[in-house]
């Protein structure tokens, strides 16, 4: 693998891009017209190599309002998309407001599909504030900090998500901030020693 | 009937293999790596459009909230 470090970016050349890779990329292509974004969790570790499928993409966005979410979704209907919950316009707005992530696939399909949600706490903060800039060729998306995605996939726990927290250390321990990725374990209260995260 | 089972071990098995998928992925170029990876999620990609079900049972399934409408 190679990877191009500059100035808080990361360029992947010559990636065969995958299905999956041309979905996120069209559809954040069109959501960072609206709203900065970033993408947290599954996806961040299958775009550095991770052989697993997924079928959502975990997105973050800042707050927008009323008005800005009724545009926004007015462009999804016209480029394709369409919402896989149930709801109109106000009743997804609400959602997003109680904190819950609606779904946005390309129409006639419901995976892969984006999920997306409103900053909630301080981590989603962190992440948006101090996103990655992932360079693909002509396109780029903008993903979670490696330093915070290792420890949050130790602390959801599951079989899957400590090993994509193994992978993503396999693949970045070189190139990390150690010491914010310390930072991050000690605040989220999860160890990395028994999986070989030696931090 | 007896089911023959270690969790552990199986665990400790798939990430011995997540460690020794990672060092190939950094062994190689970019084009290798994601050619085999976009073989496989084009696949699963490709199964899942096959795969019929309504919007409504997959958010019931994935965020567990059965719609009354």
């Amino acid at each position: 693998m190679e990877l191009k470090y500059e100035h808080g970016k990361i360029a992947i050349e010559n990636k065969v891009f995958t299905t999956l890779d041309r979905f996120v990329l069209d559809f954040t292509e069109l959501l960072e017209e609206y709203v900065d974004y970033v993408i947290v969790s599954g996806y961040v570790v299958i775009l550095f190599g991770r052989a697993r499928g997924t079928e959502d993409i975990d997105t973050i966005i800042r707050y927008i309002d009323r008005d800005t979410f009724a545009s926004f979704y007015q462009r999804l209907s016209r480029d394709g998309y369409y919402f896989l919950n149930p709801e109109d316009v106000t009743g997804l707005y609400e959602m997003l407001e109680e904190g819950l992530g609606v779904r946005i696939a390309k129409e006639d399909t419901i995976i892969p599909n984006i999920e997306l949600k409103f900053v909630k706490d301080d981590f989603d903060r962190y992440s948006i504030d101090n996103r990655l800039e992932v360079v693909l060729g002509e396109k780029r998306l903008f993903i979670s900090p490696i330093e915070l995605q290792i420890p949050y996939k130790l602390y959801l726990g599951s079989d899957k998500d400590i090993e994509d927290a193994i992978y993503l250390w396999d693949i970045f321990s070189e190139k990390i901030e150690v010491n914010r990725l310390r930072e991050f374990m000690k605040a989220l209260n999860v160890r990395g020693e028994e999986y070989g995260i030696e931090v | 009937m007896e089911l023959k089972y270690d969790k552990g071990k199986n665990q400790k098995e798939r990430r011995e293999f997540i460690h020794y998928y990672a060092r190939w992925v950094k062994s190689v170029p970019n084009e290798v790596w994601s050619r085999q990876q976009a073989e496989l999620i084009d696949s699963f990609i490709l199964n899942a459009k096959n795969f019929k079900m309504t919007t409504e049972k997959y958010l019931e399934i994935r965020d567990g909230s059965p719609k009354e409408n």
